[in-house]
């Protein structure tokens, strides 16, 4: 065997093993984490240290969201934490739709439930990298023009923008808004799906389930975990599709104003809780 | 050990169709046929009358002795590949009725148990076609070289008798053991494609069979010697990394073969194989 076929060898198991774990670390982590910050808009509600007069339930949880924006927003070496998660992202979508095209599927012939989860890994990898593209192009990088509406969204009105962004409106939804709405609904489930499944199936790549009870065992806590987060992704994407833009704005509103408050009396605090250069802008 | 799973999908319905088999009833072969290999295909229905305990060879052999087409047009006899007529060789596997499996072991009370019933047979889609139903499973066996999957006892003086084996160890190799090479595993993989270039073979997905032959080896307390030249090659393109976890092998699989737990056993060879490499490998 040539030291050229070897070197081959090493890169095609290096590069299939690294497909498998930048799906966990860090787009799958990521995941968690992401769907745990929007779901707040949800469950905020219960956050206490954000009430004030006057706030209801969907009040505080307009705040919570407010404070996880601004917190993520002030983190320090943000974008180098994008370029990473952006990378690995780009990296296990060239890589997956390269894999998946290697086979063919047959589910017309053999209807068993493994090969029907493995033929929708792969169609849920594909229309996931569609709505992460669009995802992270109109609420990231700014391409207003894919917006219904033309909503921009902002850190400072993160609820009531993204919530115009998914209405396709500021004043509630509109048609092309809707479209917009349960395009995020089904972007969110597949991307769930294809988190689970693939912790599932990466157990046995790596060699981690071995028996086939083993296999099961873990398939049952991967199951688990994908219907929490697939809980938490649906109550995100129908909390952001049915939120009142003028509620939201007004919250939002007002812990800008406080912030600006604080930033006269002291501008120390200021600094480490909102960082915002233009708090007026 | 071996959870014999074979053909458990639609096995109820298969069990009710025995019981209600209509005797002295005619059954409909629908059978894909072709001239040679690279010839174009086509199918030929033919009427066959049933006889108690009949199953798809017999019915082949009835074709052979009488090969005039439902329309009345006399044709050549329907080609196959068969040997040991009990479910132990794999030749005569085929896709009947748009699954794999045997075709000695497959009677027709249990597909067609009414008059006029219609069975398809098909050749494996994944080898290529010599005639008829008869196809050219080289490339399973490249694979098992590929892996090299033997033990290795020849050399310049005798090695010995080898160590003692546990039972358990035993019984989970039998169970390994019992694979015939059929090729059922592969047609089911949406991984395992077809390859007409017989350059590509040993960079193309290597297959469940090979994967659970190399295990096979790997856990024999002589045949590990190899471990390693295995470990190379299944780490490798077209080796255990190309899997894609649809699990399709083990069910259909006709010696019930844990074929899943032997591609997650090679999964976790290969992490400690390429550990192992990354901090003491030479090359």
């Amino acid at each position: 065997m040539s030291e050229n076929a070897d070197s081959m060898q090493n890169r095609h198991f290096l590069l299939r093993r690294l497909h498998s774990l930048s799906g966990i670390v860090p787009v799958g982590v990521f995941l968690i984490v992401h769907l745990v910050t929007n779901s707040t808009i949800a469950w905020g509600g219960l956050n206490s240290r954000v009430d004030q007069e006057g706030f209801g339930w969907f009040d505080r949880s307009i705040a919570t969201f407010q404070h996880e924006v601004s917190f993520i927003n002030n983190m320090p070496l943000l974008l180098l934490i994008e370029i990473t998660l952006w990378s690995a992202i780009g990296f296990h979508s060239i890589l997956g739709v390269y894999y998946a095209m290697s086979g063919k599927g047959n589910t017309g012939s053999y209807k068993y439930g493994g090969n029907l989860r493995y033929a929708l890994q792969r169609t849920t990898g594909y229309f996931g990298i569609f709505f992460i593209f669009y995802h992270v192009a109109t609420l990231r990088w700014g391409w207003t023009w894919l917006v219904p509406g033309g909503v921009e969204w902002s850190h400072e009105h993160a609820s009531s923008t993204f919530a115009a962004a998914l209405q396709g409106s500021t004043d509630g939804f509109t048609a092309v808004g809707f479209l917009v709405a349960c395009f995020y609904f089904l972007g969110v489930s597949a991307l769930v799906f294809h988190f689970a499944n693939g912790l599932w199936s990466a157990a046995i790549t790596w060699g981690i389930t071995v028996s086939r009870p083993a296999q099961k065992r873990w398939g049952i806590m991967c199951a688990g975990l994908g219907a929490g987060l697939m809980f938490l992704a649906w109550v995100s994407v129908i909390g952001f599709a049915t939120l009142d833009y003028d509620q939201a704005r007004e919250v939002e509103d007002q812990l800008l104003g406080e912030s600006i408050h604080m930033n006269v009396d002291d501008a120390h605090d200021a600094v480490t809780l909102t960082g915002h250069d233009d708090i007026d802008g | 050990m071996s959870e014999a799973e074979a053909y458990s999908y639609d096995a109820d319905m298969r069990k009710a169709n025995r019981k209600q088999a209509v005797e002295g009833r005619s059954v409909i072969f629908k059978i894909k046929r072709c001239d040679g290999p690279g010839k174009s295909t086509r199918w030929e229905s033919f009427k066959i009358p049933i006889e108690t305990g009949a199953n798809v060879i017999s019915s082949l052999n009835w074709i052979a002795a009488n090969p005039v087409t439902v329309e009345g047009t006399k044709t050549t006899p329907v080609v196959w590949d068969s040997s040991c007529l009990e479910e132990v060789c794999g030749a005569c596997t085929m896709v009947i009725n748009g699954r794999v499996r045997q075709s000695c072991s497959c009677l027709i009370d249990e597909y067609a148990p009414k008059d006029g019933d219609v069975m398809t047979l098909e050749p494996m889609s994944k080898f290529p076609v010599i005639r008829d139903l008869w196809v050219d499973r080289q490339r399973l066996f490249s694979n098992l070289t590929r892996v090299k999957g033997w033990v290795p006892i020849d050399g310049t003086y005798n090695m010995g008798a080898g160590p003692k084996e546990s039972h358990e160890q035993q019984q989970m190799r039998y169970a390994l053991s019992e694979c015939m090479s059929c090729g059922c595993c592969l047609e089911a993989c949406p991984q395992f494609t077809k390859e007409e270039d017989e350059s590509q073979w040993d960079s193309s997905f290597v297959g469940a069979h090979a994967i659970s032959q190399a295990r096979y080896f790997n856990e024999h307390e002589t045949g590990k010697q190899l471990k390693d030249e295995r470990m190379d090659a299944l780490s490798g393109a077209g080796g255990i990394n190309d899997c894609g976890n649809a699990q399709n092998c083990v069910k259909v699989c006709p010696k019930g073969i844990p074929l899943t737990e032997s591609i997650g056993a090679i999964g976790r060879s290969a992490t400690m194989h390429a550990i192992k490499q990354f901090f003491q490998g030479k090359k």
